[in-house]
Order: C-alpha cells, then sequence, then structure tokens
C-alpha cells in the first residue's frame, strides 16, 4: 500500500465523482439494485449479500450489523430491488419496527429510495408503502392488501389482539424484517403475557354488568339478532377453517387450530349464559386473588382447580375470547376500548385453556417492595418466546431478524425455535477507529470494581465508582451518559456520591442529571442535558440499563462522547416470573439459566454503549466498569464490532490507565476527519466496489456464526 | 536525591506509547494512520495556499484569548500547561509581529468564570512578552467563561478599530486556547456567536485536550478553524497556523492606508543641538523612562518614537519601517507547490538537493521552476520557514 499513491487516486476520485454526480445500481449477485446514495459501505454490500441469498433460500435470517452503518436503506432497497426483479416470488415487504420515531425514519429512507427509482426508470411509481404509526389509523384495511411495501411496529403482527385485526390478511409471499430486533423475545412474552389485578377485574364486573344491560335491552328491541348469532354460533367456526385452509389468513395464537373444527360449546352460546359464565369466572379469579401467600401453578393445575370450586369447563373457556368478539359485534359495541378489561380476561381464560405448556399462574399478595400494602397479582406469564412468533415464522417465507446488537448469534434461533437459513454478523469498516471499548477493573487502590451483589455496598467500590465518574467528567468533553443496573442502585450509590463529597467535584466539571421513573421527569432531564451539551457546560446523564434512555434515545455526535456502564446489568432474578421463564429455558430448550441471564444482561450492555456511536464520523469511549466483564464468557457475548477493538490492552484496566487511554482517543479523535479519508477504506464508489480487492475483502466482512 | 525536578519523574507522567508510531498493517485499522492523515494536512496546507490570488488581511488584530482556569495545572504538557502554553505564547507572540509587522496583539486570561484583560491591542512585542512572562506565576482556578472573555475581546476589538478610524477591512480576529471541557457562561453563547459573525470577527480555537461541541460551533459559525492538540509539536504546529495572515473577506472595499515611514536619525554625541529626549511610547510604560538621542520621528507631528512599527500616540498615524513591509510579501507571493512523485517512478540522483540526505521516504517533491528535488522534510521546510526556493536562489546567482 503506498497511501500517497492512494490518496492521489482518492482525491482524483473523488473529483470525478462529485463532477458526475450518480447514484449506485448496483450488482448484488445478479440483481440489479438501486441506491439511492452516492457512496456505499463495503459492509451494506455485503449485508445486501447475505440478505439476497436468504430470499433466495426463501428461508429466514439473523443478520447483525452495527447501527449508524444504514442497515434500513440496505434493507429496503435490496428487497424492493427483489420484489421488482420477481414480483411472483416475493409480494409484499413488511417491516416491522419499533417505535415511531425509527418507523418514520425507516419511511424517509423509504421515500428517498422511492423518488430515486422514478427519476432513473421514467416510469410512474407503481409501487405502494404504507406506515401504520398511529393506532388512530387502523382503518386502512383494504388498502393493505395492496401495498406492496408495510411499515408498522411489532406489536401488529405479534400482539394477537392487534394482529388479528390488521395482519391476518397478508399474503403468504411477504417477506417479514424484524428491525432492532435484539428484544424480541421480550416482545413476545410481553404479548402473550397477562397481569389481572383487583382493579382489573372490577373493572371487567362493570363490563359484564353493562353487558348483561345491553343484552336485555336488545332483547325488548331487537331478540332476532340474538337469535341470529346464536345459530352462527351453531354453525361454528367453520368460516374461520375454512379461510385458513385456503391460506388467507395469518393464524391467532389466541386461536388454537382445533378449537376451529368445533362449534361453540352449547353452555355459552346464548348471550345470557355467555355472560352468566363469565360473571362465574370472574368471581372464581376474585377469589383466587383473596390470598396471604404466593402461589404458582401450572395452567392444568389451575384447569383442574377451577373445575373442582366452580364447575367450569376446559371447553368453554377455550372459546371464552372468540364468544366475546362475537357478543360485542352482535351488540354493535362501537366503543371497544371501554370493555378492555373484560377482553383481557378472556383472552386469559382462552390462553390458559389451550396452553398446556410454556406458560405459569404466579399469584402475589403484595409487591416485593412494598410487603405490607395488599395488592395482588394474578401474572399469567408466557415464558415461551416462541408461541406468539410460531405463526409468523410458519406462515412467511422469509423472516429477517437484524439489529445492531443480536450478539450471541445462535441464541435468537433458539429460544424463537425457527432454523435460519442465514446467521451472520457484520462488522463496521472505518477508516479511523472510532470507538475506544475499555474494560475497568479495579480502582487506583488496586479494589476490584464490581456490581457483585456482595460488594455492591463497599465503601472502597462505591468510591472507586465515583472516581471514575469523576475523573472521566474532566477528560470526556461535553456528554457522558452512565448506567446503572437498577434504579434503586442508582439511587444508594448517588446518595453515598453526595455524601462523600463526590457529587460537588463532579459538578465543577459537569452538569448532573437523573432519569428517574416518571417520563415527564425524565424528558426534561434529557432536554436540559442535551441544552447544557449544546453550550459548552458539559453534563452527565445518570440513568438505568433497560430503561427508557438506553432503548429508545440516540447520544449522536456531542451527545455522548462516553458511555459508562456500572456494573453488569442483569435482570432482578429474585422475580418469580424470571425464575420461571429460566426453569422452563433450561427444561425446554436446553439453555442453563447462567447462560442466558448473561445473554440478557450482556445485550443490555451492548444496547446501552451502543447509544453513543450513531454512524461513522461520530466517536466515543465505551466504558464498562465492572471486572467480571473482562472475563470471557462476557466478553465472548459482545456484539462482534464492538469486540474486535477490545483489545487485550483494554481489559481490567484502573482508573488512571483509562483516564490515559481515553485522553488520548479523544485527541485523535478531534483531529480533522473528512469524507475524504473515508473513501476506499469504508465508503466506497461503484468503481472501488467492483474492484476485485475489495470484493474479497467484503467477503471477511460477513461472519457466518 | 533531588536532582531532577519533582515532575519530571517517568512514573508521574503519561503513558507515553511509543509503538503507537508503528504502522499498522494494511488491514484498514489504522490508528498510525491518523498521523498519515495529519501529514497529508500538513502538505494540503500549503497546497491550498499555492493560489496566490487570494487576498490576505495584512493588517491583523488578534485577540489571544488564554484559558487560565483549574484545567490549565494538567501536566500533560511539560512541565504544565500553563506554562507550556505561556512560553509558546511568548515564540508565537515573537513570530506573529515578524511575520506581520502592521498589526497588533492583545491578550485576555479567563479564570473563576472572569475574564481579565492582560494587554491591549498594541504593536509592540515587549509589553506583552513582559506580560506573559509575568503570568506564568498566577495560579489556576475555577472554570473559564467563553462568554466573557470574547465579550472582552469583543469590546477591545470594536473600540481600537472605530476610536482610530482603521479602515474596515482590517482583519479581526480572536484566537481562544481552550484547555478546560466546560464553560461557565452568563448567558446564551449562541446569541454572542450572532453578534461576532454581524461584526465579522473571527474565532479560531485551539483545544488543550478534546473537542468541544460549543467550539465547533463558534469556529464553524465565524469562519474559524478549530483544532486539538496532540501533544506539544503539534501544538506549537498549530499556533504556527496563526502567525499567516488570514484570506481577507471578500466583501471588504478596497482602500488605501496611511503610513508613515519614519527616518531613523542618529545624533551623536559631539552634535551640540541634540539633546537627550524621552520616546513616546515610554508614557505608558511602567518600565524605567530612558533618555535617548536619536530616535524615529513620526513624519507628520514629530514625535518620536524608538521602536516600530508602532502607531503614533499623537497623530494616530501607523509607522513601519520599509523592510517590515517587504516581510509581509512573501504572504502574498508563496512559493508554490512542489510537485510530489513516488520515489519508484522518479529516475535520477536519489540524493536531496537540500540537506544532502539520501532519498527515503515513499515520495520526493521536485521544484517545478529550477527542476532540483527534495526530501519530505526539506519541502516543509522550505515552505514553512525559507518560503523561497535553494535551488532556485542557486540559479539565479550562477546564471
Amino acid at each position: 500500500m503506498i497511501p500517497k499513491l492512494c490518496y492521489f487516486l482518492k482525491l482524483l476520485v473523488f473529483i470525478i465523482l462529485n463532477n458526475l454526480i450518480l447514484k449506485l445500481k448496483l450488482n448484488i449477485d445478479g440483481l440489479l439494485v438501486y441506491f439511492p446514495y452516492d457512496y456505499i459501505y463495503p459492509e451494506q454490500y455485503s449485508y445486501m449479500l447475505e440478505l439476497k441469498r436468504t430470499l433466495d433460500a426463501k428461508g429466514h435470517g439473523v443478520l447483525e450489523m452495527p447501527s449508524g452503518t444504514g442497515k434500513t436503506i440496505s434493507l429496503l432497497s435490496l428487497i424492493v430491488a427483489y420484489q421488482k426483479a420477481y414480483p411472483l416470488e416475493v409480494t409484499k415487504l413488511v417491516y416491522c419496527s419499533r417505535t415511531v420515531p425509527e418507523i418514520e425514519k425507516v419511511v424517509e429512507e423509504l421515500r428517498k429510495l422511492m423518488d430515486y427509482y422514478t427519476k432513473q426508470t421514467e416510469a410512474k411509481n407503481d409501487f405502494l408503502a404504507l406506515a401504520l404509526s398511529s393506532r388512530k389509523n387502523l382503518c386502512i384495511h383494504p388498502e393493505i392488501l395492496h401495498a406492496n411495501i408495510v411499515v408498522y411496529s411489532y406489536h401488529y403482527l405479534l400482539d394477537p389482539k392487534i394482529a388479528d385485526l390488521v395482519s391476518k390478511e397478508l399474503a403468504k409471499k411477504s417477506v417479514v424484517v424484524f428491525d432492532e430486533a435484539h428484544n424480541i423475545d421480550n416482545v413476545c412474552i410481553d404479548s402473550m403475557s397477562v397481569n389481572i389485578t383487583r382493579r382489573t377485574l372490577d373493572r371487567c364486573q362493570t363490563n359484564v354488568e353493562t353487558l348483561q344491560n345491553t343484552i336485555s335491552r336488545i332483547k325488548e328491541t331487537d331478540a332476532a339478532k340474538l337469535r341470529e348469532e346464536y345459530s352462527r354460533l351453531v354453525e361454528g367456526l367453520k368460516e374461520a377453517n375454512v379461510a385458513r385452509e385456503t391460506d388467507m389468513y395469518l393464524s391467532n395464537p389466541v386461536l388454537p387450530d382445533e378449537i376451529l373444527q368445533e362449534a361453540v360449546p352449547g353452555s355459552i352460546r346464548t348471550a345470557e349464559h355467555f355472560v352468566g359464565f363469565m360473571k362465574r369466572f370472574l368471581e372464581y379469579l376474585k377469589a383466587r386473588l383473596r390470598i396471604h401467600h404466593v402461589v404458582q401453578e401450572s395452567a392444568p393445575q389451575f384447569l383442574k382447580d377451577i373445575y373442582e370450586k366452580v364447575c367450569i369447563d376446559r371447553k368453554p373457556l377455550r372459546f371464552c375470547a372468540e364468544r366475546l368478539r362475537s357478543l360485542l359485534r352482535t351488540l354493535e359495541i362501537a366503543d371497544i376500548a371501554d370493555f378492555s378489561a373484560i377482553t383481557l380476561i378472556s383472552h386469559f381464560a382462552t390462553l390458559v385453556s389451550t396452553y398446556s405448556k410454556g406458560f405459569t399462574i404466579i399469584i402475589e399478595p403484595f409487591e416485593d417492595r412494598t410487603p405490607t400494602i395488599a395488592n395482588p397479582v394474578l401474572h399469567f406469564s408466557c415464558m415461551d418466546p416462541s408461541i406468539a412468533i410460531k405463526p409468523v415464522f410458519g406462515r412467511f417465507q422469509s423472516v429477517i431478524i437484524t439489529s445492531g446488537t443480536l450478539s450471541p448469534l445462535d441464541i435468537y434461533p433458539r429460544i424463537l425455535d425457527f432454523r435460519p437459513v442465514t446467521v451472520a454478523s457484520f462488522t463496521m469498516t472505518l477508516a479511523r477507529t472510532c470507538l475506544c471499548p475499555l474494560i475497568v477493573g479495579r480502582g487506583n487502590d488496586q479494589v476490584a470494581m464490581t456490581s457483585k451483589f456482595e460488594t455492591r455496598e463497599d465503601f472502597a467500590v462505591i468510591r472507586n465508582y465515583g472516581n471514575l465518574l469523576l475523573e472521566m467528567s474532566a477528560i470526556v468533553p461535553d456528554g457522558i451518559v452512565a448506567f446503572f443496573t437498577s434504579y434503586i442502585y442508582m439511587e444508594n450509590i448517588v446518595a453515598s456520591w453526595y455524601e462523600q463529597g463526590i457529587l460537588e467535584n463532579i459538578q465543577r466539571n459537569k452538569l448532573i442529571f437523573i432519569e428517574t421513573q416518571d417520563a415527564a421527569e425524565t424528558s426534561m432531564a434529557l432536554e436540559k442535558y442535551q441544552e447544557a451539551c449544546e453550550n459548552g457546560r458539559g453534563a452527565i446523564l445518570l440513568s438505568v440499563a433497560r430503561g427508557k434512555v438506553s432503548e429508545g434515545i440516540d447520544f449522536v455526535h456531542h451527545y455522548g462522547r462516553a458511555v459508562i456502564m456500572f456494573g453488569v446489568p442483569y435482570v432482578y432474578t429474585q422475580s418469580r416470573i424470571l425464575k420461571a421463564r429460566l426453569e422452563y429455558l433450561r427444561d425446554q430448550f436446553q439453555i442453563r439459566e447462567n447462560d442466558f441471564l448473561t445473554f440478557d444482561a450482556m445485550r443490555h450492555a451492548a444496547q446501552c454503549v451502543g447509544r453513543a456511536i450513531r454512524g461513522k464520523t461520530d466517536y466515543g469511549l465505551m466504558i464498562f466498569a465492572d471486572k467480571r466483564y473482562a472475563r470471557a464468557d462476557k466478553r465472548g457475548k459482545l456484539p462482534r464490532w464492538i469486540q474486535e477493538h477490545l483489545t487485550d490492552g483494554s481489559l481490567n484496566l484502573t482508573i488512571d490507565e483509562t483516564v490515559q487511554l481515553g485522553k488520548h482517543f479523544l485527541r485523535q479523535m478531534a483531529q480533522p476527519f473528512r469524507q475524504e479519508d473515508q473513501l476506499g477504506l469504508s465508503l466506497l464508489t461503484l468503481e472501488q466496489l467492483q474492484s476485485e480487492d475489495m470484493l474479497q475483502k467484503i467477503a471477511q466482512i460477513a461472519q457466518q456464526a | 536525591m533531588d536532582e531532577e525536578p519533582e515532575r519530571a519523574k517517568r512514573w508521574e507522567g503519561g503513558y507515553e506509547r511509543t509503538w503507537e508510531v508503528l504502522k499498522e498493517d494494511e488491514s484498514g485499522s489504522l490508528k498510525a494512520s491518523v498521523e498519515d492523515i495529519l501529514f497529508q494536512a500538513k502538505r494540503k496546507r500549503y497546497m491550498s495556499e499555492g493560489h496566490g490570488q487570494v487576498r490576505l488581511g495584512m493588517m491583523r488584530h488578534l485577540f489571544v484569548i488564554i484559558d487560565s482556569s483549574r484545567s490549565m495545572e494538567d501536566q500533560d504538557l511539560r512541565p504544565n500547561r500553563l506554562t507550556s502554553t505561556l512560553k509558546l505564547m511568548e515564540f508565537f507572540v515573537e513570530e506573529y509581529f515578524d511575520q506581520n509587522p502592521i498589526s497588533q496583539i492583545g491578550i485576555i486570561t479567563t479564570k473563576n468564570k472572569r475574564a481579565e484583560k492582560l494587554t491591549d491591542l498594541a504593536g509592540n512585542p515587549k509589553k506583552h512578552l513582559a506580560a506573559l512572562k509575568k503570568a506564568v506565576d498566577s495560579t489556576c482556578v475555577g472554570e473559564p467563561s467563553l462568554y466573557n472573555s470574547l465579550n472582552v475581546a469583543i469590546t477591545g476589538l470594536v473600540l481600537t478599530i472605530y476610536t482610530l478610524h482603521m479602515p474596515a477591512h482590517t482583519s479581526k480576529e480572536i484566537l481562544v486556547i481552550f484547555s478546560s471541557l466546560t464553560t461557565c457562561d452568563p448567558a446564551n453563547i449562541y446569541e454572542l456567536i450572532k453578534t461576532l459573525n454581524a461584526l465579522k470577527i473571527r474565532v479560531s480555537v485551539i483545544g488543550l485536550s478534546a473537542e468541544v461541541r460549543v467550539c465547533t460551533i463558534l469556529t464553524r459559525e465565524t469562519g474559524g478553524s478549530y483544532n486539538v492538540i496532540l501533544d506539544e509539536s503539534h501544538f506549537k504546529e498549530l499556533l504556527m497556523l496563526h502567525v499567516k495572515p488570514p484570506p481577507a473577506s471578500s466583501s471588504s472595499e478596497c482602500s488605501l492606508i496611511r503610513m508613515g515611514f519614519p527616518q531613523h536619525v542618529i545624533a551623536s554625541m559631539s552634535d551640540q543641538d541634540a539633546k537627550p529626549s524621552f520616546s513616546m511610547s515610554h508614557l505608558d510604560s511602567t518600565g524605567e523612562p530612558g533618555l535617548t538621542l536619536g530616535g524615529y520621528y513620526c513624519p507628520q507631528c514629530r514625535a518620536k518614537y524608538t521602536e516600530l512599527p508602532v502607531e503614533c500616540k499623537v497623530c494616530g498615524l501607523t509607522l513601519v519601517s520599509a523592510p517590515h513591509l517587504a516581510r509581509s510579501f512573501h504572504h502574498l507571493f508563496p512559493l508554490e507547490a512542489f510537485q510530489e512523485t513516488p520515489l519508484e517512478e522518479y529516475e535520477g540522483e536519489r540524493f536531496c538537493e537540500a540537506c544532502q540526505g539520501e532519498l527515503k521516504d515513499k515520495s520526493v517533491f521536485t521544484c517545478l521552476a529550477c527542476k532540483k528535488v527534495f526530501c519530505v522534510e526539506c519541502d516543509l521546510f522550505i515552505h514553512d520557514t525559507l518560503h523561497c526556493c535553494p535551488g532556485c536562489m542557486q540559479t539565479d546567482r550562477t546564471s
């Protein structure tokens, strides 16, 4: 390599390209892909190759690529191109993202792509894309059938309550993409879990009464209607069954196959009987909540108990959700939101009687934190994320799961129970090393730094954490984001820092803001934090892993020049729900408790530190302040693009060493960095992309798991 | 035991990562390549300047703001940031007046949330040097205030320029040497940036620790440069960048400036008419007034000065000597950039014309006029310091 020669070539290419502003038309494995930018990152090319292979094989894929490297546009441009080239193979793209801002970002990219298509082909664009960003816009049902691209939130596909309304008519030949899918198992579980409190039951009681009144009123005015419903129910759910067999609908996990074959059982066929049935069920639940000790039981045990106590059979329970829906339709009740409580209960009834495995019922008389206040809750919790997502994998020919942090890659196929054809992790090609992960294991006094339970109250540990933050506040410009493992831990530490006077010293360098559980307070803190970063005062945001800040908020450029992760963010392991889930994972999927806990902690840690790097021109320090991170089992679970930069020299550092390395890094990064410096290394033009060398290099970017 | 000063001990200093100079392989992950990028930037600098058609603001008014906050006590520059900075500043002031004889400079320090004017805008290096020497002993406390110091600088610049009826195109500049990563401001600094922009004051910043957002905005909005130092030598390099006059803003209209070229009158002791007299520049100096015989006399009002360049205290005329002006000449007609060719392609004697060393670098540099060949180091030296090609000078003389 002759840098100077390369430099001249780079300049030359740059000048030529500047004169001929052209966007890229790529040849990806024989497929013509329009790419609406002048340059492409090597990893994007590699990503598209893998994606193409997945689509060709009509299989599922798990792809990990760091954020800020243009995942979205790579996905969109390849799949759209694929749709255009093979309209019969792939009819629709369903793009699921997590939050409304993310959806908006996708739409923005899509618009760019479409503009480029129109310009290139000079034909009228016959593509229809649709974004569902808010629940208010749900009444687009007929449109969805014709749209080529649908962008919406996970819930529309995973949550059985919504999926049925929105997604059940999606064609089989669709490609489904789950973006930012590192938490998809939790979304699945949440969508299938039901929590019932006393309040829910009270509201349900009101619902039942309203239903009863409505029924008796209708009976007087329009008895025919109810009769008609009755006869329809005798016919059974044949209609739905026919639809499913002819492959028109996405199956609903709340509506299992078997019950479609049967008629609604006689005991709940008439409206009054059904309401009476619900009343009985409600009374039973109320009785169950009157307890003073924790009860945990499986679904069959629950069913047995309910049969013995109030003689409710399994079969009518299973039809509960469907029967309620039919009733609500018949009664022509407009405002379904009012009936959320009873709907919830009916879902619970159906789920508990349908699935004998994968769920557990835990009834707690009070919360762990407030043992004196009676607040009984019935947790019907799903332990198997694959139940909710199974219909999705089963129905669509290609499902792509992608995110910046999916490591270790093999665990997702296991816990979601599917067989992917491609599993790959992509690194970020960089012209300069813009991320600097450091593992701080000791204070300057050589006391080990860790949030391990036994030592977390240790005075020396807390002081060392304080010193670390103090030292970092003196050398890192603008914004620092610090993550703690929990709210309680954060409160304890901050109080202790205050007593030791550390907080006061920190405040000489930067202002301090704290994330709280109150959303309004937090967004206020965030706003002020950004202001302080903007006008040079500098700020520190203390927040909590798994909190709102750690998941959805990006700290680009000066808003996050360093992220400090205090401790390993293990989930609260004493929770009964978690224990049950761990047990289930061990028995069903042969995943050891520890493996799962570490995996879960590390994906959250990776999410937290990943907040600071949002692109190739961005830079930031990633500080893991716990000696346990240096262990191979933790380190090995970080995404490849972070691990790559974690050298032996950056493990188990003291605070002093961290400061020195950090200072050096920040100075290096402050040097001017122009686009030309990236060209040819981490940013490619079409010519560069076609060179043999580069293609070979690109082949190394993707690592198959 | 105490032979060497306390802070010179190796283990107290930073980690010197000597291995980092080593180039990494071609894998593309290039820590060492940052240096390469810097080198390219260095060459690019004079290559871009090589056009000669840019109008330069030769008459400069520059305020240097030196951060003297707590962070200046950091010992990552030897012996500490403050001492190192002040020493470099002394060098800078000398260089500045050497290269910009008809310009002025003023110094402001900021600490404890306040800004203090060390010296007013003046064209005489002595006063500044004395102030800088004195400042070494000052303590570094509290936070700096970017807002307050910029405000002081603006007031200073505006006052000087308007009371002395300077032409509108004089270049107004502020150079901030910013060590801290925080600033304590009484008001919104973005309003002040707007003011700076309206007054066409260019603000440049040299950061001593890391990139601070507000400085990025400040320099970008006002058209200045923002650099962060890597080490002491890089600091010096960055500081020296500000010795060269910046391009004048295109909107400034062309106008003429009145200047006086006083003759140096030497009176001999034997001359009976000659009486020792005070120089006007002693009026405001606290030092001992010295009686001198000869001096420079303002051609307009006959006030006497012992040193040039100076601005006449009586009539406000800028007094310079012809050689001073001549020295600014090379800014206007810089030496053209040499042509870079890779070593493999170069066929000829492998010796640098200037240092006579063997050409070992990856590229050689050829002067387009005399076709002589130079190595990288000499190429930089010729363009940064000599401002004329030794090869060409030789041919001129021989022919």
